[in-house]
């Protein structure tokens, strides 16, 4: 019987999985280089056997730098998918948030590495991160805690959160048995860094083709950072579609229909639950970018300046930056996400803003309002799209998204009949 | 013109219908406490107090020229207002009319406690809301974080970071975050924090504990000389009355205990199941629970929520008496006993269960969970693994501010007394079986 549920457990995973990488694979199959990432989610999730990794981050608001510094290949569970959710639906109540409930699914799941050794970084940005962290310590694994300041006006915050550092890389440190040199440091800062901006420079080219290269498959290449064990091969695989993806923009036209473009905020957009840029492109809108926690790290860069000083330094430099640029739901105020978003709308196409709220994420939900003002004083409309990891309500979403992009296209004729 | 002065009677009409239907519940709830028989003498008081803030919807009483500054939580050193020459007001709510107002402002899923700030804030009706010169919220959860940041731009705010753990590090940074509070409680007041004017905080704080400790020591005798329920109130009013008032008022119903000792008068047989109340916390008209358990046969014999016993349990204590040494005492008893789940290791809420369940032997335990609190939902099956070791019952009851539920809960916790009542006297139920 148990092996039953098991066994129907691991469908329910390896069909969603599956189902969103072949999807992306035949919608991006003039490239090439996709390939590499698509292999790479495969493997995360299949090709464990012998794998343990030394460092865990439960979600994406922890600064790879200073695990990367300490010897360690950051393994991240962020979340992502309704299979992985089947693990953990005896062990968090049922009102617990999507991502959450995957993470911790991810890590009872069977056909996951070998977790029993691993040292869990949690960052305490929400109550369920809190409350699995208890769990895990519970079991008796490592668990180190990162208690984020919530309140960025507090005078100790930064603080604060520099000295939370400090002892994370102690922790690190001492499980890996590597030192955090200075230079272990700068290399890992300048890496992140390299990182980052081939992020930065795949979105500019990818973002204006969607026919080229879906908004799926831009927002999976982002996401495929979270499951590499080398952000060096990451990186030079990323630059390959970046030269891929320059030739076929030299090679062809640009598109003749121009479609209504929205950008998507709020929870953040995971792999393999792919449900909301799929129904995007299937409702004839372009996803200009995706703003949430996740794609707000890609402005996290140290430049040669903030590369000088000493060890300590460095981590306080690493520290406020990751600290400013932080735009998870983790803050009274999420002053990061607004700014950008309010940058972003003046300085880019908007036509509308798609606000994803994740059934569960009510910090999301409690900004919406302030995202709504401020919108509605650049006169973009504001579409909240709430959803979990169900696909029982694609067709409902379809229906909203559809009558959404319709409402966009006539405001876009609206607009050329003004100009005329 | 026309259309200016319909949209002010409209906004009339609604602030009126609003006031009728705040009062009205509060008023109901007020009178079924009142006519729950066996209150002691000298409890009136605390009726008077949740009168006149619920019911006759007036501030809190002060001093002229006094400062009202409004906390949340248990977090919130009372000492430190009282110092800076201020009163402080619990702001945690239980009403159902601002509940359905905050449900338009607040997300679908936040908890009905933080909703029915949200419906006070947006009102701008509730005179202790209004009242307050700053807001101290302690950040104890993912809602507490968010109104937070949604009361930032009514009124003067002050969050307060509870770290996820006690340790020696944790504590020192909460000191800090103490003499910041210090700070901008002399800000708003006026008035310089002293040595003494700190340690006066401290007294009046400390009478209040010292009748409360007396208190509980008199209710756990068995039979019972208070009802749960009446304790609850008792307890709820302490949000809204001045330590030392509430303290002296406390003493009164102390002393009437105590000759319902010498004279043998109890409210209630031995026999009814002992239950202990734990989880979200039941904040005034928000007493359905409580109520119904009382009216089903049973008898809140303890209760572990933070509006009620563990609001003001633990006392502060001073090993050092300078002026630091105060403060450390306040961050050290504002952390290290407390066992609110915000904290991620929690285990020492099981122990505090345990102890609760072996002082009053409790029968059973009624596991209350606002919808959306996920914090205490998260708990739950931990307390329920760890009692059923011990055999005792739980049973997780989830409600949300309004008496939709109400039916249901009855027949959920009719069923739960039943079970005990079985348990109680086995001999009886198998007498029933054969007779049947």
């Amino acid at each position: 019987m148990s092996n039953n549920i098991s066994s129907a457990k691991s469908d329910s995973f390896d069909k969603e999985y599956c189902e969103s990488l072949n999807k992306l694979y035949n919608d991006n199959i003039m490239l090439h280089e996709i390939k590499w990432f698509l292999n790479t989610a495969y493997d995360w999730a299949y090709e464990n056997e012998g794998a343990a990794p030394e460092v865990v981050l439960l979600g994406a608001s922890i600064p790879e730098e200073l695990v990367i510094a300490s010897g360690a290949a950051p393994y991240w569970l962020i979340g992502g998918s309704l299979g992985s959710c089947a693990w953990s639906d005896d062990l968090v109540p049922r009102d617990t948030d999507p991502v959450s409930r995957s993470v911790a699914g991810y890590i009872k799941r069977p056909e996951s590495p070998d977790l029993s050794g691993s040292l869990f970084i949690i960052p305490l940005i929400s109550d369920s991160m809190r409350k699995i962290a208890y769990d895990l310590k519970s079991e008796g694994r490592k668990v180190c805690l990162l208690d984020v300041p919530p309140d960025k006006n507090d005078s100790y915050a930064a603080k604060k959160y520099s000295s939370q550092l400090k002892a994370m890389c102690a922790e690190i440190s001492k499980h890996t048995h590597s030192r955090v040199t200075r230079r272990s440091l700068v290399n890992a800062m300048k890496l992140v860094s390299q990182a980052r901006t081939t992020m930065r420079r795949f979105l500019r080219i990818s973002r204006s083709r969607p026919d080229i290269i879906t908004d799926a498959a831009r927002l999976f290449v982002l996401n495929s950072y979270y499951m590499t064990p080398d952000a060096d091969e990451w990186i030079y695989h990323t630059e390959c579609l970046i030269g891929e993806l320059q030739h076929h923009v030299a090679a062809t036209a640009g598109r003749t229909k121009i479609s209504p473009s929205v950008m998507i905020s709020g929870s953040p957009v995971l792999f393999p639950n792919y449900k909301i840029p799929f129904l995007v492109s299937d409702t004839g809108l372009s996803i200009t970018e995706a703003v949430d926690s996740i794609s707000m790290k890609s402005n996290v860069i140290y430049k040669r300046a903030a590369l000088w000083g000493s060890r300590g330094r460095l981590i306080e430099t690493i520290a406020s930056r990751f600290y400013r640029y932080d735009s998870s739901s983790a803050f009274v105020k999420n002053d990061a996400l607004f700014e950008y978003v309010s940058w972003l709308v003046q300085n880019e196409k908007t036509d509308g803003v798609i606000y994803h709220v994740l059934k569960g994420q009510i910090e999301y939900d409690f900004e919406l309002e302030r995202f709504e003002e401020m919108l509605s004083g650049f006169g973009i409309p504001v579409f909240r799209l709430e959803t979990d990891y169900q696909y029982q309500d694609v067709e409902q979403l379809r229906i909203r998204m559809e009558a959404f992009s319709e409402m966009l296209t006539q405001n876009r004729y609206r607009e050329v009949r003004r100009a005329s | 013109m026309t259309v200016k002065t319909k949209a002010k009677t409209l906004k009339e009409r609604q602030d009126k219908r609003f006031i009728n239907k705040e009062t009205q519940t509060a008023a109901k709830y007020l009178r079924r406490l009142e006519e729950l028989p066996g209150a002691p003498e000298g409890m009136e008081p605390f009726y008077q107090a949740l009168r006149r803030i619920y019911v006759d919807m007036e501030p809190a009483p002060k001093k002229p020229g006094q400062k009202t500054i409004g906390t949340y939580c248990v977090m919130t050193p009372p000492e430190l207002i009282y110092a800076a020459g201020a009163v402080p007001v619990k702001l945690c709510s239980g009403n159902y009319t601002a509940f359905s107002i905050g449900d338009n402002v607040a997300p679908r899923d936040a908890c009905p406690l933080v909703k029915a700030v949200a419906g006070f804030k947006q009102t701008g009706l509730m005179p202790i809301y209004e009242d307050c010169s700053m807001m101290v919220i302690p950040i104890t959860c993912d809602c507490k974080k968010k109104i937070a940041g949604m009361l930032s731009d009514q009124c003067d705010i002050m969050t307060m970071h509870i770290p996820a753990s006690r340790e020696d590090e944790d504590i020192e940074e909460y000191v800090s975050q103490l003499y910041d509070l210090m700070e901008s409680l002399e800000n708003v007041t006026g008035s310089r924090i002293s040595y003494e004017s700190l340690s006066e905080g401290f007294r009046k704080v400390g009478y209040a504990q010292y009748e409360l400790s007396e208190f509980i020591r008199l209710k756990k005798q068995n039979p019972y000389l208070i009802r749960g329920s009446h304790a609850m109130a008792a307890l709820n009013a302490s949000a809204y009355m001045p330590a030392d008032v509430w303290g002296k008022a406390l003493h009164r119903v102390n002393s009437s205990l105590k000759k319902s000792i010498s004279e043998k008068k109890t409210v209630t047989s031995k026999k009814l199941p002992r239950i202990l109340l734990t989880g979200s916390p039941i904040v005034f008209p928000n007493v359905k629970i409580p109520l119904l358990i009382e009216e089903m046969g049973g008898i809140i014999a303890g209760d572990e929520t933070c509006m009620g016993e563990r609001g003001m349990w633990d006392p502060a204590v001073i090993t050092d008496d300078s002026f630091d040494g105060m403060i450390r005492a306040l961050a050290n008893r504002a952390l290290r006993p407390c066992p609110c789940p915000t904290f991620a290791d929690n285990s020492q809420r099981i122990y505090r269960l345990k102890q609760l369940i072996k002082e009053n032997h409790i029968q059973g335990v009624i596991y209350h969970v606002l919808r959306g609190c996920l914090v205490y939902d998260y708990e739950y099956k931990r307390i329920e693994e760890e009692l059923g070791q011990l055999g005792i019952p739980v049973i997780r009851l989830e409600s949300d501010y309004n008496e939709e539920d109400i039916e249901q809960l009855r027949i959920r916790i009719e069923a739960f007394i039943e079970m005990i009542k079985l348990r109680q006297a086995p001999e009886k139920a198998a007498v029933v079986r054969r007779s049947f």
